[in-house]
């Protein structure tokens, strides 16, 4: 462990594999994948999506999911990081990551403006007073930076990316950091014009994929540097050893075929981790089960790790989760390494003839010290985690 | 982290040359726009005129970009441009964007799709349009940008953040230059939340050293700053500390000028009041471009241009009923640092210290 | 095939011509340049994934068609020529079929 790395005292997840932790890594551990049809609200879309069962009551903000959500994933890594539920006495950051919290669009407030010329204030009270980061922020009385970060895609691992830089440049000590998104209306509408929502369960890698499914939840963290974690008698072996994020100047909707600013935010992130490829005991990859993501994202991991590299991808137990998908993929990786297995790649049954590799089939035992996290946004952002055990 | 090149789009035109010509000529009537929900149908607004502001070679590369996202790609082309340096390699090129409400008239847009013709039948390029980080994909793809783009959207102090991350990552060896900017739109629904909310200045003018009650004209636009650790020939100023707190509780840098972000978005704006000074001038530049939740930007353009220039630009709208020491002349003189202020609805600061290099 | 159906084809170019300007943005593009048998995507008039997709929506809306197999959608995008037979094939009322 480097000296300024940053530690990782506290966990929290709420996804369809499970509203806490333990929960979720039950259903991954026995390959159970809890996804239906949309119940939320009425659609004519038939698209199988992983909604969230049940918000425990006490986190159940009535109208705002998504705020619902962030909240049960904080106060689980709060209390496993052993931290009040009020921070006011420390120097806490919260960056957050998300898609849907960040726009105005309650559909019942625009049809009725569209309407009428007149709409309930409600819907645009419940969005001003909601941007992610600045009601976490305030409701646990975090006195730091705070930001809200909406990437599309990769919004949840550049979150914790640019917390982790606020930790090392001193604006803060501890930083609540990760992504969550509510399932909508508006995505799923969105995601399905695009061409790329599969009719059935996803299966990433796959050869027969068919895209992606939509999920929701949230994954938090709560980074700590050493000193403040020495401080508080907290003692953790995780750590986040290092994040790269590079851009792919290429198109609003596609990956560059190359992989470029993928390939380029791994390096980054391996070298500000201070390793080699072959440190990586495994990748939580983006892995969304889409034709051109998995093609790229497979074409670069194996390039990179070479034909044998462990990985997986996680959404075939979450659905794509958009802003949420690099908090919960960077808690399930995190989990990984502190437990020593990971779970087989939900979805996959048959190899893709036209990709290097294949993920894990099975339950598969990890030794190692080093893991990895990618995604890839919609548009514009790859982002690359290394998280890490250390051995003392 | 010093300002190397600005771009900006507003109500007036494109160009920090544009720009400094309306720190010179003062305040102007804003436009008046259809309302086609409103009562009266009519509403002020600093709008800016995409067709007036068009360029032709990065249009091509942005036909099916929305107005959020050309105002930004615009921005922060026209900064690079504006600054002169040649040799950016876009591998440690940055982008980081601030918003406060993204791109919401094409949100609204895409829901008339839904509505209009169903969830099954929606446009993905209206969607992919209304994805928050839209304009910093285009301006990734137009400048060919390979190092690290963040998108911010954020009602508070979301400029300031973005200045912050910017900062962050070139003293982290992130990136060597950032594209830092930000974008807001007018849109008919933004408009009518706004006048819901918020008092119209029915003559048109904005009162910024009015405090309460507050008036505002909405206004649109985008400013994009290039910084770097580098100094050029052309540099603007540096930015010395961004600092947040209560009151500006960081705020003990000593300036020549104090710029505040006061426009008529809070209804009640006294807490300025605690940030200014009697022995020290305050100006504000609202009224040139319109109140704006990333006004910040623009009135740290205004100071930039200060330093740059070492030129006071007098205030657009001086009504002073609380007698403050108000920035009178457009005159020039040895200015060392300029503070850019701005307060939330919480009474809390953050403040932007600018210094002559 | 029949002066009727001929006719019938001319109009329905001209048709997708103006709507492939509007809905795709093609700012520089006159609806009349487009040549009925160039490629669409890559070389020819250069557009690309998001633009089918796009298309798609356009035939839903404007002839109620739905293209749901995108390796289909490839032949049928392929230029003016072939969408608009296969918007005439689909959208003909064929009382002996």
């Amino acid at each position: 462990m480097k000296e300024n790395d940053v530690l990782i005292t506290g966990m929290g997840v709420i996804c369809a594999a499970g509203s806490n932790l333990e929960e979720a890594l039950t259903s991954l551990s026995v390959g159970k994948r809890n996804a239906g049809q949309v119940s939320l609200f009425e659609t004519p879309l038939k698209y199988p999506v992983f909604e969230v069962k049940e918000i425990p009551g006490e986190f159940d903000l009535a109208g705002r999911r998504s705020l619902s959500l962030t909240l049960c994933a904080v106060c689980e890594a709060l209390s496993m990081a052993r931290l009040p539920a009020d921070l006011s006495e420390l120097r806490v950051g919260v960056c957050l990551g998300t898609t849907v919290a960040s726009q105005l669009n309650g559909r019942q407030f625009y049809e009725s403006y569209r309407r009428t010329g007149s709409a309930s204030m409600l819907a645009v009270d419940r969005y001003l007073k909601g941007n992610l980061a600045e009601f976490i922020s305030r409701r646990v009385r975090a006195c730091g930076p705070y930001m809200t970060v909406v990437n599309a895609c990769s919004s949840g691992s550049d979150a914790i990316g640019a917390a982790s830089s606020w930790i090392k440049n001193g604006l803060c000590d501890i930083a609540i950091a990760g992504g969550a998104d509510e399932l909508s209306r508006i995505s799923l509408s969105g995601f399905g014009s695009l061409g790329i929502v599969s009719p059935e369960l996803c299966a990433p890698f796959d050869g027969n994929r068919k895209g992606l499914n939509l999920g929701e939840g949230a994954g938090v963290l709560v980074l700590e540097s050493k000193s403040s974690a020495a401080k508080r008698g907290s003692a953790t072996e995780l750590y986040l050893a290092g994040y790269g994020s590079a851009s792919d100047a290429y198109h609003l909707t596609a990956p560059r075929p190359d992989g470029l600013g993928l390939e380029l935010s791994i390096k980054k992130a391996l070298l500000a981790s201070g390793i080699k490829p072959d440190a990586i005991s495994f990748v939580n990859a983006h892995g969304t089960g889409t034709l051109d993501n998995d093609k790229v994202e497979g074409a670069v991991l194996e390039s990179l790790f070479g034909k044998n590299i462990k990985f997986l991808s996680t959404k075939g137990f979450t659905g794509h989760t958009l802003g949420a998908a690099g908090g919960i993929e960077a808690v399930f990786t995190v989990a990984g390494l502190q437990e020593g297995w990971i779970p087989a790649s939900a979805g996959f049954r048959n190899a893709d003839q036209t990709l290097p590799i294949a993920p894990v089939r099975k339950k598969t035992i990890i030794n190692g010290r080093y893991a990895l996290s990618t995604s890839l946004a919609f548009g514009v952002s790859n982002a690359a985690l290394v998280f890490a055990k250390s051995t003392n | 982290m010093n300002i190397l090149g600005i771009g900006i789009v507003f109500a007036r035109g494109s160009g920090i040359n544009c720009y400094e010509n309306a720190l010179r000529e003062g305040w102007q009537h804003p436009a008046e726009v259809n309302v086609s929900q409103a009562k009266d149908r009519r509403s002020s607004v600093y709008q800016v005129d995409l067709d007036r502001v068009k360029d032709k070679n990065l249009w091509k590369r942005l036909r099916r970009a929305d107005k959020f996202s050309k105002m930004a790609v615009l921005a922060a082309a026209s900064a690079v441009t504006n600054s002169a340096v040649l040799d950016i390699d876009k591998k440690r090129l940055g982008v980081i964007v601030a918003s406060a409400f993204g791109p919401q008239v094409t949100t609204f847009d895409f829901l008339d799709g839904l509505l209009d013709y169903g969830e099954a039948n929606v446009s993905p390029t209206i969607f992919s349009n209304s994805v928050h980080n839209a304009a910093t994909s285009y301006v990734a793809e137009v400048l060919g940008v390979h190092g690290p783009c963040l998108t911010i959207t954020q009602f508070q102090f979301s400029f300031q953040t973005a200045l912050l991350m910017a900062r962050v990552w070139l003293d982290e060896g992130r990136c060597d230059y950032c594209l830092v900017g930000a974008v807001d739109q007018y849109g008919e629904v933004l408009g009518y939340i706004q006048n819901h909310k918020l008092s119209l200045a029915k003559d048109g003018r904005i009162k910024p050293f009015n405090f309460k009650p507050t008036y505002q004209v909405p206004g649109e636009g985008s400013v994009f700053f290039l910084v770097s650790r580098n100094k050029t020939a052309n540099v603007f100023c540096e930015i010395e500390h961004i600092c947040f707190g209560k009151n500006g509780e960081d705020n003990n840098v000593t300036a020549d000028l104090n710029i505040i972000d006061a426009d008529g978005t809070l209804a009640d704006e006294s807490a300025y009041l605690s940030a200014i000074s009697p022995e020290i001038p305050t100006a504000a530049y609202a009224p040139l471009f319109g109140s704006l939740m990333i006004g910040s930007a623009f009135n740290c353009t205004a100071g930039a241009l200060m330093l740059k220039n070492q030129v006071y630009y007098k205030n657009p709208v001086t009504d002073n009923p609380q007698g403050i020491n108000l920035l009178q002349d457009q005159g020039s003189s040895g200015i060392e640092r300029i503070s850019c202020i701005r307060y939330n609805c919480n009474a809390e600061a953050a403040v932007i210290h600018l210094k002559c290099v | 095939m029949s002066d009727n159906e001929a006719q019938e084809l001319v109009e329905i170019r001209k048709k997708l011509k103006t709507m492939l300007v509007e809905n795709l943005s093609l700012e520089d593009v006159n609806p009349d340049d487009i040549k009925a048998d160039e490629p669409l995507f890559g070389e020819g008039l250069g557009l690309d994934s998001l633009d089918a997709v796009e298309i798609v929506v356009m035939l839903q809306r404007n002839f109620g068609l739905e293209v749901k197999d995108m390796n289909k959608g490839r032949e049928i995008f392929y230029s003016i020529d072939t969408l608009a037979k296969y918007v005439y094939d689909h959208t003909k009322a064929s009382p002996e079929s």
